[in-house]
């Protein structure tokens, strides 16, 4: 038996596939959604693949039925058929693809050793007879603490309720699953005990199941938070709430069935049952975390911003609502105040900046950015109100990652070259796109440094008394509707660039830092994985350093949930680093308007005394 | 020939608008007339600013150009002809919001349109506003929030301005984050603005009445 490396474009996610197991079954356990309607049979077709790179088993029967001898030629195979019998990089059709807005759920896999929280010990009670009518539970008890010399003490109410029957059931031989000095599950023998790791975002939501004594992965899924439908941003959000007590219930129930759902089908993907998690992580920001657990949340948004509560938390899952094991609890890990959640802790516990000697900037594009500045052991933080324009938002053509999203885009002397998401035809910008539409048009000379659109382009044209930039003319695309982006939405761009670059200047010269001293820039979170670096530096979002010092992490804060999850060790230094880390409001800070106006110019500079020097 | 100037400051053309004044002055045009003329100019900035034509650093710039223009003139004016003032503003974020960019932009098309402003900063109190109402007699007070729980701030400090008996004597707008007709009724102000420049217009059409 072989494993091999499979790489999945064009998601980029690599995973090992065993030499016996199909394609489609290694995609599954990925999280990828593949659409197989007819459940692996290969009968449907509908899980088309192509061989770029590397050897698949020969084709078999039903392949050889389903595709003609060109298409097999080309290295089209369908996914539940294939073996591999190399590494292999392989493509997935979009239109196998059952995701239809993208989740970004990849981080970089971080081998933790396991040290877990919740330990199963597999027990074989005598049964009780008129000479021993010693009670259930006590017996449970005893054999813990003689067989394994576990000092347990309690038992979860829940498990106890169930107990006695349960027990008999299993004709006295049982698993049971111990948190520190109390029972929270029993099972039949074998049980392996699960995990799940939670990242609650405001848009999106990524689930991951563990294996807790190994650490693995066994599944992982990205789902929509379906709270979207009360507002997009949180403070949307949190005005629902402020307007009646059950609307904040509501919010809560939303997320809490969510949560539910997600856990089930992680579990089904693993071939378990949800009862068979034993433990989970859940981190987010500040107002997601304050919402799953009823916390107030009024005071999050006015000055001066203070959390209900900042350290970390071990509630049970019940309290919450949440159906896994019946005694399991959920740990929160700590936040660090009102804007920077224990998502940006897990994102710091994941990318281990603090092992760099030197100073670091570490940052999470969102609406609201986090950035942190790590030198060794000291962190300082803020937050920025970037707002949504790199998610789509306050743009005329604006849109999120989703299918016909322009995702990259290239101006040439002649032509406008972009790339659309699932290759579908384009039917708006998301944030990637319109960061490499701001960067291009700077380039091209379309717009000068100070983001005002040049009246000379024969693609400039005035509506109103707007200018805006034709990106798809109708004519060139069949009737379809023209996608622009106008000078507003420049501005738009402007402002989110300025507000991050600022942060990012007022972290180091804070902290006595010059950007050239910098040793690295981790780039986390959905949006800064897919912008183009070359494109984020020409506009001056990000300094100008070397493209080698930039580091994109995917979902860092999804890995570093999971870190949590297995490890006792890695909750301990996720506590040190909320404890460490020096907040900064950046609006107190006298040099911030004048950075503002600064970093509100497009091009590669720094920021020197207060003033900007342009670079090349 | 009028309206060389203003033209010279809406292009942002600072050499161009500095030669003009100072031509202007030697001729012994009136300086209160050269500082019209350089406040159209700021207004069409403005304008274009509001139409995203312009963007932060334009505005700044072409404030400098404005200050420079002043002092040129400064020296020329006699003292009982000190620039005439429409009127006094008072403009401030209100309490619990500490959002100032769109405020000072508000507070600077105020300015170089010709009122007298009485910015009070961030955060500030309502008491803070009831105060300097009584201190300046201004008869316009702008608030400015970003922040959705702003508004309620909003109506606490129209609430104090009418508990000090000041209601009838003061026009109060506001404006920030995503403000409507709806809000403004909730706040109990007289108007709210969208831009800058709406400011400035509610500013003249109360001063004038």
């Amino acid at each position: 038996m072989t494993d091999y490396i499979i790489d999945f474009e064009p998601t980029g996610w690599k995973g090992k596939c065993r030499d016996s197991e199909s394609i489609l079954a290694c995609a599954r356990r990925s999280g990828l959604g593949v659409i197989s309607v007819c459940g692996g049979q290969g009968a449907c077709h509908t899980c088309r693949i192509q061989v770029l790179s590397g050897i698949l088993s020969e084709p078999t029967p039903s392949e050889i039925e389903a595709l003609s001898p060109q298409e097999l030629a080309q290295g089209w195979r369908l996914a539940c058929q294939a073996t591999p019998a190399s590494n292999c990089q392989l493509v997935l059709l979009p239109e196998s693809m059952s995701t239809s807005q993208r989740v970004y759920l990849e981080g970089l896999e971080v081998i933790v050793p396991p040290e877990p929280p919740v330990k199963a010990y597999h027990l074989q009670l005598t049964a009780p007879c008129l000479s021993d009518q010693k009670a259930d539970a006590n017996r449970l008890l005893e054999v813990l603490n003689e067989q394994y010399l576990i000092p347990c003490r309690k038992i979860d109410t829940r498990v106890l309720r169930s107990l006695s029957p349960q027990i008999r059931g299993w004709n006295w031989e049982c698993q049971a699953s111990v948190r520190g000095d109390e029972v929270i599950a029993l099972g039949p023998c074998p049980t392996r005990p699960l995990g799940l790791a939670v990242d609650l975002g405001t848009t999106t939501i990524a689930g991951y199941l563990l294996d807790l004594n190994s650490g693995q992965t066994l599944a992982s899924q990205g789902v929509i938070n379906p709270q979207i439908s009360y507002g997009e941003d949180i403070i949307t959000r949190i005005n629902y709430v402020i307007k009646s007590p059950h609307e904040g219930i509501r919010l809560q129930k939303l997320v809490v069935d969510k949560l539910n759902e997600l856990a089930s089908d992680l579990c089904s993907k693993a071939g378990a049952n949800a009862d068979a998690i034993v433990e989970a992580v859940v981190v987010g920001n500040t107002v997601m975390h304050h919402l799953l657990l009823g916390l107030p949340v009024r005071q999050l948004a006015l000055t001066p911003f203070t959390a209900a509560a900042s350290l970390a938390l071990d509630i049970k899952a019940y309290e919450v609502g949440i159906n896994i094991a019946p005694g399991a609890y959920i740990h929160f890990p700590p936040i660090i105040g009102g804007f920077v959640g224990s998502d940006h802790v897990a994102m710091l516990l994941s990318i281990d900046s603090r092992q760099v000697d030197g100073p670091v900037i570490a940052l999470d594009i969102g609406t609201n950015t986090e950035i942190s500045l790590t030198n060794g052991e000291e962190i300082t933080t803020t937050s920025c109100a970037s707002g949504p324009a790199f998610e789509g938002g306050h743009i005329k053509h604006g849109m999120r990652a989703a299918k016909g999203a322009i995702e990259r885009l290239q101006i040439t002397k002649d032509a406008i070259h972009y790339q659309t998401i699932d290759e579908a035809p384009p039917v708006g910008i998301c944030g990637s796109g319109a960061l490499d539409a701001l960067a291009q048009l700077y380039l091209a000379g379309v717009i000068d440094n100070g983001g005002r659109l040049s009246h000379n382009h024969p693609r400039v044209r005035m509506k109103g008394n707007q200018a805006e930039f034709l990106l798809v003319d109708p004519k060139e695309q069949d009737g379809r509707s023209a996608i622009v982006i106008t000078q507003k939405d420049i501005r738009e761009l402007q402002l989110a660039n300025a507000a991050i670059r600022t942060g990012i200047h007022l972290l180091l010269e804070t902290s006595g830092f010059t950007e050239e001293q910098l040793r690295q820039v981790v780039i986390a979170g959905a949006f800064g994985s897919y912008i183009d670096l070359s494109s984020a530096v020409a506009v001056g979002l990000l300094p100008p350093l070397p493209l080698n010092y930039f580091r994109q992490v995917g979902n860092a804060a999804g890995t570093g949930a999971k870190m949590a999850l297995v490890s006792l060790g890695k909750r301990e230094e996720a506590r040190a680093i909320a404890s460490q880390t020096r907040y900064i409001e950046l609006a107190c800070n006298p040099d911030f308007k004048q950075t503002f106006i600064e970093t509100s110019h497009i091009g590669r500079y720094r920021i020197k005394h207060g003033k900007r020097e342009v670079l090349d | 020939m009028s309206g060389e100037l203003t033209k010279a400051i809406a292009e942002l053309e600072e050499n161009e608008a500095l030669r003009l004044t100072k031509e202007k002055l030697e001729r012994g045009e009136d300086p209160r007339l050269i500082l019209d003329e350089s406040r159209s100019g700021m207004e069409i900035v403005g304008k274009r600013f509001s139409e995203g034509t312009y963007f932060l650093p334009e505005l700044i710039f072409s404030a400098e150009i404005f200050r420079e223009i002043t002092e040129i003139v400064k020296p020329r004016l006699k003292k009982d002809a000190s620039p005439k003032r429409l009127g006094k503003v008072i403009i401030g974020t209100v309490a619990g919001d500490i959002h100032d960019i769109g405020k000072d932009i508000v507070v600077f098309m105020l300015d170089v349109s010709g009122f007298e402003i009485f910015d009070l900063g961030v955060d500030v109190p309502p008491k803070k506003f009831v105060e300097k109402i009584r201190e300046t007699n201004a008869p316009v007070v702008g608030l400015s929030g970003f922040l959705t729980l702003a508004f309620d701030s909003m109506k606490e400090t129209v609430g104090a301005i009418k508990a000090a008996g000041l209601r009838d004597k003061v026009k109060i707008m506001i404006g920030g984050g995503q403000i409507d007709e709806e809000i403004r009724k909730y706040t109990g102000a007289d108007d709210y603005g969208k831009d800058a420049m709406a400011a400035v217009s509610l500013a003249k059409t109360w001063l004038r009445g």
